[in-house]
């Protein structure tokens, strides 16, 4: 059996709920990362989405539903 | 009538594979403009689907599905934001235990094991629970999803 190497658990930032690629949060500047998030919400078009209006999200982007 | 005329579809996913669904529909709508996604939601508690925001027909979200590798199929019909927008607030995890409620441990060093809830920190969502059958009374603070509710207390049914 092959020896599947484990996904990276992606960190979400604690202020915006951006889900963060590297150290820090691209947006916020802070480094007030979790790895304890649940729930995921793609918004690619801001303008025309009733979901981003209602979450009050502005940027595209990936983010978490529930950060702990 | 709300502003915006989208529409929420449900596409079918292969198990566990919701988060890498969401991602691929950004790569396959980039670099066409025949298909329109403006969001796309991964509920925790919906296992096995992913929501899907846009403003085109189901005939559209059809396309969709044959371009990403682990969506299956859409689900007939369309629904409004307002049959989902419950999925976007995340209710607390220790809503529905009170102090007294008796909840077996599913995780940690005591998993398996049934307990009694002393005390609730909602901020926090963790319980402070005593076991059930420890001799001595030692108070054990665990997380709010660690626990499953075996039977509530008398005064929250």
């Amino acid at each position: 059996m092959a020896v599947r190497k484990a996904k990276k658990q992606l960190r979400v930032c604690r202020e915006c709920h951006r889900v963060v690629d590297g150290e820090a949060c691209v947006i916020c500047g802070t480094s007030n990362l979790s790895e304890d998030w649940a729930g995921y919400l793609v918004i690619i078009d801001p303008e025309h989405s009733e979901i981003a209006k209602k979450m009050k999200i502005t940027m595209a982007g990936r983010y978490a539903l529930k950060v702990r | 009538m709300t502003e915006y005329d989208n529409k929420i579809y449900a596409i079918k996913t292969t198990a566990k594979q919701e988060r890498t669904v969401a991602d691929n529909v950004i790569k396959a709508i980039e670099g066409q403009k025949d298909i329109r996604v403006v969001a796309v939601i991964v509920p925790e508690e919906l296992k096995g689907y992913v929501l899907v925001e846009s403003p085109d027909s189901l005939a559209r979200m059809e396309q969709l599905v044959e371009l990403i590798p682990h969506a299956r199929a859409v689900v007939r019909g369309a629904t409004a934001l307002s049959e989902v927008e419950h999925f976007l607030v995340p209710k607390p995890v220790v809503s529905g235990i009170t102090e007294g409620t008796i909840v077996e441990i599913i995780a940690g060093p005591f998993k398996g094991e049934k307990a009694v809830v002393k005390r609730i920190d909602t901020g926090k969502e963790e319980i402070t629970v005593e076991l059930y059958e420890s001799m001595v009374p030692i108070p054990i603070t665990v997380r709010g999803d660690s626990v499953r509710v075996v039977e509530r207390s008398e005064e929250a049914a």
